[in-house]
């Protein structure tokens, strides 16, 4: 069976949005910064809850922030 | 470090010491011509009651005093909220599970150290120790697990 990863958009969309901070994505959507870092480097695949905050905060919808792809599909 | 790594550091560290303090005590017994009831019961109290105190008490101590570090650090009266995640949470499950199955893998052990003929106070002995491992192996999985991210 092939192997899939949540990917995401994190880092661009910061940047897109006035260069927000970690620290400020992170206290806006309830967690640490911690957690902000390991999403971003994609070790850590939020709740569907946490997703749609973040995807909230950026003003865009779910998939522009998560994609899953096929593992080693980098694009 | 984050306040949660902090405190689990602290945890593994009194559970260290703790299991430290137990085996010396077993072997010193074990040396002095070997395991005697009244003795080993007060050593399991201490260690238990030890174990307790540093689960309960000990998270508030690391809270409060990481507090006075935080502002001593930063010269701000502001005070840091340590909030504790959905990551943090599950980080905090997967130890446990951990700590279960090793605590699990000692109660067997301890089980067949009977059955092979072992006293009921060498079993009883290693159900303890196993405990004090099970956590000590927890804290370590979790200290790994914000290490590697998740």
């Amino acid at each position: 069976m092939d192997k899939y990863k949540v990917r995401n958009n994190v880092r661009k969309l910061r940047f897109n949005h006035d260069e927000i901070t970690q620290e400020q994505l992170a206290e806006k959507v309830g967690v640490t910064r911690q957690t902000i870092i390991a999403i971003e480097g994609g070790k850590y695949a939020p709740s569907l809850e946490l997703a749609f905050k973040i995807a909230l905060v950026f003003g865009v919808p779910l998939q522009e922030v998560f994609s899953y792809e096929l593992e080693g599909d980098e694009k | 470090m984050t306040y949660q790594e902090k405190s689990i550091a602290v945890s593994l560290v009194s559970h260290l010491l703790i299991v430290v303090y137990y085996l010396v005590n077993l072997f010193q017994m074990q040396q002095a011509g070997g395991l005697v009831s009244a003795k080993v019961f007060s050593l399991w109290a201490i260690v238990i009651v030890s174990t307790i105190i540093v689960n309960i008490i000990g998270n508030i101590l690391t809270n409060i005093l990481l507090s006075i570090v935080h502002a001593i650090k930063t010269r701000s009266e502001h005070v840091e909220k340590f909030i504790e995640d959905e990551r943090d949470k599950l980080i905090g499950l997967k130890g446990s599970k951990v700590s279960y199955i090793a605590f699990s893998i000692g109660v067997l052990i301890a089980m067949l150290s009977f059955a092979f003929g072992q006293p009921p106070l060498v079993m009883f002995s290693l159900l303890i120790l196993s405990s004090i491992l099970g956590e000590i192996i927890g804290d370590i999985s979790q200290l790994y697990l914000y290490q590697k991210g998740f």
